[in-house]
């Protein structure tokens, strides 16, 4: 717990740090498209391909439940729908982010800093925050929205699919979007924006500071990858609950 | 530019890497540090260039306290500076070329004026046909003298070489002492290794060791 | 060069998996074989390392995932005026599908990475050769030991995790929803039987197995100094997630015809 709020303090302050860095040295678009394909495009296909088999996984369990106990799977079939719209999808594919783009992040700024590429930096008047950190925020923010998106579609039609071709039922019956309200769609976008902004924070925070080697890196990626996880799940519970809060 | 230390302590976490260190560089000046390994020549020499922070004691750029400069002041003082850094430090996912064009990045030049700079320095360490290769693909003693580039190319008054014989064989260790003892006319140069090497007689040496440390030629130039 | 093309993507996208295939296989015979006589010491270290020293991490994703399902549930429970709801779909969801899949994610990031990064560490020092020039069997030393006990870690943290999970979820219904706790507990033991609670022990024992598998074959092949440890780091983690997903996707269906 005490580690939890050591490394969320240090997240604040890198993240303030870095918002001033920029405001100095400005951000380019370049840095930031980089970052986006290095960290967003190439967790797609992970994304993608886990979300649908996570989709499938999902209705499958579903379905047992309903034969079990109502018998229908159109009773049970939206409301699972909710629950992968506001909490599984959203927390899925942050978890999903945090583990490739968390460890990639972490493992190239630490080999970095113990190279003392990151000195050179700072020699050559070139700020490390704004360089490194910002884009992969910046990237990490507008990326894993989109990134939701894509796994929820997966997921959605991965077990639309399973009911057809499995369960010989309707495949639509599944992704109804019956309870699906704003609400819903709201605290899905607000998972995925502060996880966005957390995840690359948690995993430069040790990383851009490693001393020593090798084992230092190993460290820092271990450490960066298990608090940018640890995170999420936090950041999606208080979320979760402030807007169990506000819908009640 | 002038740098100096004033009874400078470096602690990392409960280890002490350098014990108050007193020392004076006019511009000119040449300090070669040497000492077995974990001695602090790496910390010295970054705390001169203000990539390390004073625990106690001070770093005096020009004889103001760094740590009392604004962050604009301290990367002008910082482009006075350039550093052949122990573990060479190039970018594998740039071009030599564009590593060496680093430090000019964001200095507001034209880009004929960046590659005329860069042409020159890579002219300099004699690595003018390796400008498109990536780090990765160069000998060790390539890196090194792109890392040499590197740390010319904005003409510092202050010079730091980490380690820059480090793994050489004699015949390239000599070519780049004489190179790192051509270019430091008229600058600062202070250059670390384990030993003092007879190809990089430099004027002034001192001795950094682990626990204590005897300094000779104590005298502030 | 026509004919050939197509093969050559077909090869560049195979070779690599195939590959990949063969160094799991080799790191499970090759543990296989050793079990019988594996250090005790050197199992114990890893234990502790890979083990001990995360159950903070494990209670707190048990906390969290428990307090979280609860959330979600009172939702409907709300919704639907249906209390009982509640221990059934909170019980059923995380025992089954998110409790495991979760831990899992996080345990690659933890156990996974480690256990990369060390074997990543011993390799590029070259004491796993070392080990073998003084002709002792690195596999049987260093890295048997670490895939046994990263293996056991997990399945052992993650029944862990299930009970803190129901605990939570007991406290959360009890202040944020009313509901007593002998009720919750008693929907919880109504919608579950033995057989739910063993397919999920079962589903993160292969997890564990397999973030072991993984994460020690990226590991073992790693090479070239700082830059490589961060590597193999990095892929153990991303493959561990991957190996989850898909383990999930193939054991689920499985699990759910045998134990119903
Ligand atoms: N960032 C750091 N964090 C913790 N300890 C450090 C750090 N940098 C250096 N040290 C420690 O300070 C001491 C001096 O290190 P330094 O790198 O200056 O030695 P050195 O003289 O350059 O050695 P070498 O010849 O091996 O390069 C060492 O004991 C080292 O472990
Ligand atoms: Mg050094």
């Amino acid at each position: 717990m005490r580690a939890f709020v050591r490394s969320s303090g240090a997240s604040a302050l890198l993240f303030s740090r870095t918002v001033k860095a920029v405001r100095r040295d400005g951000l380019t678009l370049r840095a930031l498209l980089e970052q986006l394909h290095e960290l967003i495009g190439r967790s797609a296909f992970l994304v993608t391909l886990g979300m649908a088999f996570f989709g499938t996984v999902i209705v499958t369990i579903a379905y047992a439940q309903a034969r079990k106990y109502t018998g229908n799977i159109t009773l049970v079939g939206p409301a699972y729908f909710e629950l992968m719209v506001r909490e599984f999808g959203p927390l899925t594919v942050a978890l999903l982010l945090a583990s490739r783009a968390g460890a990639s992040a972490s493992a190239e700024q630490a080999s970095m800093s113990v190279n003392e590429q990151i000195d050179a930096l700072t020699l050559s008047g070139i700020d490390p925050l704004a360089y490194l950190v910002a884009p992969r925020v910046l990237a990490c923010a507008i990326g894993l929205p989109l990134l939701t998106v894509l796994g929820t579609v997966a997921a959605s039609l991965g077990a639309a699919l399973t009911v057809t071709h499995s369960f010989g039922a309707d495949g639509r019956s599944f992704i109804d979007p019956q309870f699906v309200d704003s609400g819903d769609v709201m605290c899905a976008g607000v998972k995925a924006v502060l996880c966005g902004l957390y995840i690359p924070l948690a995993a430069s925070a040790r990383a851009i500071t490693a001393q020593g080697g090798a084992q230092a890196v190993g460290r820092a990626v271990t450490t960066g990858v298990v608090e940018a996880c640890m995170g999420c799940l936090v950041i999606d519970f208080v979320v979760a609950a402030a807007f169990w809060g506000i819908t009640r | 530019m002038e740098l100096a230390t004033s009874h400078l302590v470096v602690d990392f976490g409960p280890h002490r890497a350098l014990d108050d260190v007193s020392l004076h560089f006019p511009l000119g000046s040449q300090l070669l540090l040497y000492g077995p390994s974990g001695g602090g020549k790496t910390t010295l020499l970054k705390a001169l260039a203000g990539l390390v922070l004073p625990t106690r004691g001070q770093v005096l750029w020009n004889g103001r306290d760094r740590l009392t400069l604004s962050r604009g002041e301290t990367r002008d003082a910082q482009a006075h500076m350039g550093m052949v850094f122990q573990t060479d430090a190039l970018f594998d996912t740039l071009t030599v070329e564009r590593n060496v064009a680093l430090p000019l990045e964001r200095k507001g030049l034209s880009a004929a004026a960046v590659e005329e700079k860069v042409a020159n320095a890579l002219a300099r360490v004699g690595l003018k046909a390796a400008a498109q290769k990536r780090p990765e693909h160069l000998s060790g003693g390539m890196r090194k003298r792109a890392g040499i580039a590197r740390a010319l190319v904005m003409e510092p008054w202050v010079l730091f070489a980490d380690d820059p014989l480090a793994g050489l064989d004699p015949e390239t260790a000599a070519g780049i002492s004489a190179l790192l003892l051509e270019v430091s006319h008229g600058r600062t140069l202070i250059a670390a290794m384990p030993d003092p090497h007879p190809s990089l007689p430099l004027a002034r040496t001192l001795r950094l060791t682990p626990m204590a440390r005897d300094v000779d030629n104590r005298s502030t130039a | 060069m026509n004919t050939a093309a197509p093969l050559r993507t077909l090869g560049r996208v195979a070779l690599p998996g195939i590959r990949a295939a063969g160094a799991l296989t080799l790191v499970l015979a090759r543990t296989l074989r050793h079990l019988p006589h594996l250090s005790g010491r050197e199992c114990l270290r890893s234990l502790v390392l890979y083990g001990y020293q995360s159950l903070p991490l494990t209670l707190g994703v048990g906390t969290l995932a428990g307090a979280t399902v609860v959330l979600q549930a009172g939702i409907y429970a709300e919704r639907f005026g249906a209390r009982q709801y509640l221990g059934w779909a909170g019980g059923y969801a995380v025992l089954w599908e998110f409790g495991p899949l979760l831990l899992g994610l996080v345990m690659a990031g933890r156990v996974g990475a480690r256990n990369a990064a060390e074997l990543a560490l011993l390799k590029t020092n070259g004491q796993l050769e070392g080990l073998r020039g003084i002709s002792l069997d690195p596999f049987r030393y260093l890295v048997a030991p670490r895939v046994v006990a990263s293996a056991v870690a997990i399945t052992c943290l993650a029944t862990l995790t299930y009970f803190v999970a129901a605990l939570w979820e007991t406290v959360a219904a009890y202040f944020a929803l009313g509901l007593p706790a002998r009720v919750f507990l008693g929907s919880f033991a109504d919608m579950l039987r033995p057989n739910d609670v063993l397919g999920s022990l079962l589903k993160t024992a292969v997890f564990g197995t397999a973030i072991a598998l993984v994460s020690t074959a990226a590991g073992l092949a790693a090479q070239g100094g700082a830059r490589g440890v961060g590597r193999a780091a990095a892929a153990a983690v991303v493959f561990g997630c991957a190996s989850i997903f898909a383990l999930d996707f193939l054991i689920t269906p499985l699990l759910a015809r045998w134990l119903t």
